[in-house]
C-alpha cells in the first residue's frame, strides 16, 4: 500500500500539471527575439559608424548569443524567417556564392581572404557588411512582429473556431514541443555531427561560424535554448533535464578548441562524441520527462515516407 | 473490433450479398484511410463537409484507394512492399475479394478503374529487379487477373486516367527496392519517369527530367480535365538542396518546374506527399508531410503561398479549393483566402484522399 502510495506520488511528480504554451510564448520565445532585434540594431548602428571587423566584432557576438536562445525554431513565421537570418547548413554553398557573386562583380578583394579580413572603410566590402547589417537588423524585427502579432495568438487560440494551423491545445503544444527536441537533434547531429564527419574522415571546415570561433559555444548555448524551453512549457522543476544539461556543461568543458578545428586529433574526437552523447542525453531526458507524460509521439505521415 | 479471422470470415460471405451502389454507402464524396486512436485501421468514406459517411475496419496500414464509378466499392491497397488489396463493399463492410499479385509481383500503393468500372489497374513492381508493371483485373469476372503491362520504368507508384479514359499516366518513381521491404538499391543510378500508356499497354511518351534532377522520383499524379498533368515529387539526393517538387507537364510539351522561393522550399524537406488540382483548376497544390506545409501554384507552375499544417498530407479537389488532411485527424478546407477547419476526427488520416 505505502509503495503504491509512493509510486503515485513519483508519477504524479512527472506529470506537468498543465504544460503551458502561454508560459513558453512570455518567458522564452517572444523576449527572446525582442532581445534578438535590439542586438541586431546594436549592431547595425556599430556597423554603421565602422563597418571594418575589428569594430563588428563584439556587436556579431552579442547578435549571435542573442540569437542562439530562439534560433532553432522553425515553426510558421520561423519556418522560412530564420533561413535567411541563419542559413546553416549549406551543403550547396550558397551563401558563399552569393557574396562572392556580390562581391566579385564590385571588388577583387573577394577572392583575398587576407583583403576581407583587412578591407578599408571605403570599399564595397566594408558597405556590403554595413548592409547586411542593417538587413538583419530589419529581419530581427520583422521576426518578432510577426510572433508578436500573429503567430503568438494562433497558438494561445489553439481550438478556437476558425483556427485552421492548431484544431486543439494539444496540437499546439505538441507543435512547440516538437521545437525543442528538433533544435536539439538539430545540434547534436548537424551542429557536432557535420564537423565530426567520419572518423577517417573529419570535416572540421563544416563547422558552424567556425570562423569567427564560435562552434562550441553555439552548441552550448543552443542546448540551453532547449533546456529553457522545456522547463519554459512544463511550468515546474525537470531534476533529470536539469542534470543532463549539466553534462552538457561538464561535456563541452573539456573542449580546447572552440572551432572543432582539432578534431582530426582522436582525443580531441572522443571529446567532442561525449558531448554530443550528452546532447542526445538531453534530449531523451526531456523526451522522458516532459514528452512522454504528455503522450507525444511522431507524425504519422511524416514518419511513412511514400 | 474486427479481427483477421473475422476478415477471412467476410470473405466467405461476399458472395450471397447484392452489389449496390454509392447511395447505399451515403453517398460520399471521397474516400480516405486511418488509423483510429485504438490502433485500427479502416477506411471511411466522407462528404464535403468533413463529416463521415462510412467506416469500414481494414487489417492492416493501407496506403491509396481507388472508388468504383458507379457500384460502392473500394479497393484499399496495402503500404508498399503490398501483398494484398481488398475489393470492400462499402455499403455493407463486406470484403468481397482478396486480390493478391501474381508470384513475383508485388503492389505499389495505387491503382484505378478503367473502361466505366470494367477494368481495374494496379501499379505493381517485378519484385527481383522493381520493374514497372501495370497489373489488369476484370471487374465483372470477380476481380480475375486479366494481364499486364510494362510501364516503362523502375518502381512505379501512383497511376491516373488521363481524361477521356483512353491513356494512362504513369509516376515511374525510379527507385528499385529489395523486394522484402523498402530498402532503395539504386539512388545512384536511378532515373524516374511520367510514362504515358494507352490502353492496349503501349507507351505513348515517356518524359524524363535533366540528369541533374535524376535522384528527383516522380511519384504522385493530378490530372486535369484539359490533360495538364501535374507531378509530385521526392527528392533522394543531397539533404538541403532544395530542389523544385512539382512539375507540369502537357502531352507533346517540355515539363514545366514550378519552385517555391528558397526558404520555402528548403521548409519542404524535398519531399511532396500528395497533389491535388484545386475544384477550380487554375492552382495545383502539393503537400509535405515532413514540412508540415502545404504550397500552391498558379497552373503555369508560378508560387501562390504556404499553409503550414502539422502531419499535412491527404489532398483533393473540394469546391474551387482543396480538402486536405493530416495525422492528428484534421480535415481542412483550403481556398485562395488560407485554410479553414472542417473537423477532427479521431483517427490519424492515412497519405491520401481519393475524389469519388
Amino acid at each position: 500500500m505505502r509503495l503504491t502510495f509512493i509510486a503515485a506520488a513519483l508519477m504524479l511528480a512527472t506529470v506537468p500539471a498543465r504544460a503551458d504554451v502561454g508560459a513558453l510564448l512570455d518567458r522564452h520565445i517572444l523576449p527572446g527575439l525582442a532581445a534578438f532585434a535590439d542586438a541586431t540594431g546594436a549592431l547595425a548602428d556599430d556597423a554603421a559608424a565602422d563597418c571594418r571587423a575589428p569594430a563588428l566584432r563584439p556587436g556579431l557576438d552579442a547578435a549571435f548569443d542573442a540569437w542562439l536562445p530562439v534560433g532553432d525554431l522553425r515553426i510558421e513565421p520561423s519556418e522560412t524567417g530564420a533561413l535567411s537570418i541563419a542559413f546553416w547548413p549549406d551543403p550547396r554553398g550558397f551563401t558563399q556564392r552569393t557574396l562572392a557573386r556580390l562581391v566579385a562583380e564590385e571588388d577583387p578583394v573577394a577572392g583575398d581572404p587576407t583583403a576581407f579580413a583587412e578591407y578599408a572603410t571605403d570599399n564595397y566590402t566594408c558597405r556590403l557588411a554595413a548592409t547586411i547589417a542593417a538587413d538583419l537588423r530589419r529581419q530581427a524585427a520583422a521576426l518578432a512582429t510577426a510572433w508578436t502579432d500573429g503567430f503568438a495568438a494562433t497558438l494561445r487560440s489553439a481550438g478556437a473556431p476558425g483556427n485552421a494551423t492548431y484544431l486543439s491545445g494539444d496540437e499546439a503544444l505538441r507543435a512547440v514541443y516538437t521545437q525543442v527536441l528538433g533544435g536539439l537533434e538539430f545540434t547534436a547531429d548537424q551542429r557536432l555531427g557535420r564537423p565530426m564527419g567520419t572518423f577517417d574522415r573529419p570535416r572540421p571546415a563544416l563547422a558552424e561560424a567556425r570562423r569567427s570561433g564560435r562552434s562550441l559555444r553555439h552548441v552550448i548555448l543552443a542546448a540551453q535554448a532547449g533546456h529553457d524551453m522545456a522547463l519554459a512549457l512544463a511550468g515546474h522543476d525537470l531534476p533529470v533535464t536539469t542534470a543532463a544539461m549539466g553534462r552538457v556543461r561538464d561535456a563541452a568543458g573539456r573542449i580546447s578548441d572552440p572551432a572543432f578545428a582539432d578534431i582530426a586529433d582522436p582525443a580531441a574526437r572522443l571529446r567532442v562524441e561525449v558531448l554530443q552523447q550528452a546532447v542526445d542525453g538531453l534530449h531523451t531526458a526531456i523526451a522522458a520527462e516532459l514528452g512522454t507524460p504528455m503522450g507525444i509521439a511522431p507524425g504519422f505521415n511524416a514518419q511513412d515516407g511514400d | 473490433m474486427t479481427t483477421r479471422r473475422g476478415f477471412i470470415a467476410s470473405l466467405l460471405a461476399a458472395g450471397a450479398a447484392p452489389r449496390l451502389g454509392w447511395a447505399a454507402a451515403g453517398n460520399p464524396s471521397y474516400l480516405a484511410a486511418a488509423r483510429d486512436t485504438g490502433g485500427q485501421h479502416a477506411l471511411y468514406g466522407l462528404d464535403r463537409a468533413g463529416g463521415l459517411r462510412f467506416r469500414v475496419p481494414l487489417p492492416a496500414r493501407g496506403h491509396a484507394g481507388a472508388g468504383h464509378p458507379q457500384l460502392a466499392e473500394a479497393v484499399a491497397f496495402a503500404r508498399r512492399p503490398g501483398r494484398f488489396a481488398l475489393v470492400i463493399d462499402c455499403a455493407t463492410g463486406i470484403v468481397r475479394h482478396k486480390l493478391t499479385p501474381p508470384p513475383g509481383r508485388h503492389f505499389n500503393g495505387h491503382g484505378v478503374f478503367a473502361q466505366d468500372g470494367a477494368l481495374l489497374l494496379t501499379a505493381e513492381q517485378a519484385s527481383a529487379d522493381s520493374a514497372g508493371i501495370i497489373g489488369l483485373w476484370d471487374v465483372a469476372a470477380g476481380y480475375v487477373r486479366a494481364g499486364e503491362w510494362a510501364t516503362g520504368g523502375v518502381g512505379p507508384h501512383d497511376i491516373r486516367l488521363m481524361p477521356g479514359g483512353a491513356a494512362l499516366a504513369v509516376a515511374n518513381g525510379g527507385i528499385a527496392t529489395d523486394p522484402e521491404d523498402r530498402t532503395k538499391l539504386n539512388i545512384a543510378t536511378m532515373r524516374p519517369n511520367l510514362a504515358y500508356l494507352d490502353l492496349a499497354g503501349r507507351a505513348q511518351e515517356i518524359v524524363e527530367l535533366d540528369t541533374d534532377l535524376h535522384r528527383n522520383s516522380i511519384r504522385h499524379l493530378a490530372v486535369r480535365g484539359d490533360g495538364l498533368v501535374g507531378f509530385a515529387m521526392q527528392w533522394e539526393g543531397e539533404p538541403g538542396a532544395a530542389p523544385p517538387l512539382l512539375g507540369l507537364h502537357r502531352r507533346g510539351a517540355a515539363p514545366v518546374l514550378a519552385e517555391a522561393p528558397l526558404a520555402d522550399e528548403i521548409a519542404m524537406q524535398g519531399y511532396a506527399g500528395s497533389i491535388a488540382f484545386a475544384g477550380a483548376g487554375d492552382d495545383i497544390a502539393i503537400t509535405s508531410p515532413r514540412g508540415g506545409r502545404l504550397h500552391r501554384f498558379d497552373a503555369t507552375g508560378a508560387f501562390r503561398g504556404a499553409v503550414s499544417r502539422s502531419d499535412i498530407c491527404g489532398l483533393a479537389p473540394l469546391g474551387d479549393g482543396y480538402l486536405a488532411s493530416d495525422g492528428l485527424g484534421g480535415l481542412l478546407a483550403i481556398g485562395p483566402d488560407g485554410a479553414r477547419p472542417l473537423a477532427r476526427h479521431g483517427c490519424a488520416w492515412d497519405n491520401h484522399i481519393v475524389a469519388l
